[in-house]
């Protein structure tokens, strides 16, 4: 059952962490046109980090190795400098004309969210797996 | 683990002695074949009781392997239980005539 | 002929339980981990000590600390998997593959379930005579 509970726990922390993943996506997208943010500054693409977290389970004790979950390590910004395009007649456009954009790419974004969103399910689908596993073993009892 | 100083075959092999027993005196009043006939297919059913719970045994072995199939193992499985629960219910009936018989006044 | 008996059975059974469990667990490990920068694909391995339970009747050995007498726990111990082609990120991990084995375990657990199942309600009716 340790090994089990921990297994569901990993999934369960997966599930946690696309999400995150997801919402930073969004986010990106929604902002991709923002030019001036509340520090007067073009929007500026987030990340997600994942890091490896192990799980707490028998399994150490006695020698196995337990499954291994994730989490979020942080939300970093990207570095990538600001895109200049040429539009004079934009509000937020510079002496040359030129508008600093945010330095989103929407359909990158859009392939990281259908990633995360599939990376989701899979967790998801495993942890019913495991689930169903548990519901078997029970059964032994009666 | 406890469950492992219980065989199914010694159950039924010590069933079927308890159950060959009233087959003797009662040859020595009725008729001598008829008995030893019930004596027989008993003995003869608890022989396929064992042999089917072996034949699952392997069927179960060789699933585990990975050489048989699971549907294979399931369908020894009741083919054994099916055995023994004919040879436990025929046991029975013997043990509850043999009562009968016994109780009748003389 | 080679009789194999009943606690040789249930003890393979038991040992076919653990293995899938740990399955499970190592490619639920690896599905959580389909996205972490620098993640290597994991895997458990077992030796053949099911045929060796399978063979001998005699009471198990004990070749191990961690070993019961009895239903012992599988000596699997996560290693990484070899010639997985790595992503971008480093990662090795392959969804289709972590949820096949997960699907696969599984089954096995489930035959090997239903079979032990079958063998104690075997035992528990020879038990009750049937009564």
């Amino acid at each position: 059952m340790s090994t089990l509970r921990g297994a569901i726990d990993a999934s369960a922390s997966a599930l946690n962490a696309q999400r995150a993943r997801i919402e930073v996506a969004v986010s990106n997208i929604a902002n991709a046109e923002s030019t001036r943010g509340p520090d007067g500054q073009p929007y500026r693409r987030r990340d997600i980090v994942l890091a490896t977290e192990p799980v707490e389970s028998f399994d150490q004790a006695l020698g196995r190795a337990g499954a291994s979950g994730v989490r979020v390590a942080s939300v970093v910004e990207d570095t990538e400098p600001f895109r200049r395009h040429y539009e004079p007649s934009h509000p937020d456009a510079d002496a040359e004309g030129y508008v600093a954009m945010p330095n989103v790419d929407v359909p990158e974004e859009m392939v990281n969210m259908l990633g995360a969103a599939r990376a989701y399910q899979a967790n998801l689908t495993a942890i019913g797996l495991i689930r169903d596993t548990i519901q078997r073993a029970l059964e032994l009892g009666r | 683990m406890p469950i492992d100083a219980i065989d199914t075959s010694s159950v039924v092999a010590r069933a079927a002695r308890t159950g060959s027993t009233p087959a003797g005196p009662a040859s020595g009043s009725g008729g001598a074949a008829s008995s030893s006939g019930f004596a027989d297919s008993l003995i003869g059913m608890l022989e396929s009781a064992d042999r089917t719970a072996g034949d699952a045994n392997t069927a179960i072995a060789n699933m585990v392997r990975g050489t048989g199939d699971v549907h294979e193992a399931m369908i020894a499985l009741q083919r054994a239980e099916t055995a023994l629960q004919l040879t436990v219910q025929v046991r029975n009936k013997l043990m509850q005539a043999y009562q009968d018989v016994m109780r009748m006044p003389i | 002929m080679n009789e194999i008996t009943d606690r040789a059975i249930l003890a393979a059974l038991g040992r076919q339980m653990n293995q899938a469990v740990q399955r499970q667990s190592v490619a639920a490990g690896n599905l959580a981990n389909l996205d972490t920068p620098g993640y290597k694909a994991r895997t458990v391995s077992f030796g053949d000590v099911l045929e060796d339970e399978l063979q001998a009747g005699a009471p198990l050995a004990r070749t191990s600390p961690g070993h019961l007498g009895g239903i012992t726990p599988a000596d699997g111990a996560a290693t990484e998997v070899e010639g997985l082609a790595a992503r971008r990120d480093g990662n090795t991990v392959q969804l289709d593959r972590e949820l096949l084995n997960m699907t696969r375990a599984s089954g096995e657990f489930g035959a090997a379930q239903t079979a032990l199942a079958a063998k104690f309600r075997l035992v528990r009716y020879a038990i009750n005579e049937g009564r």
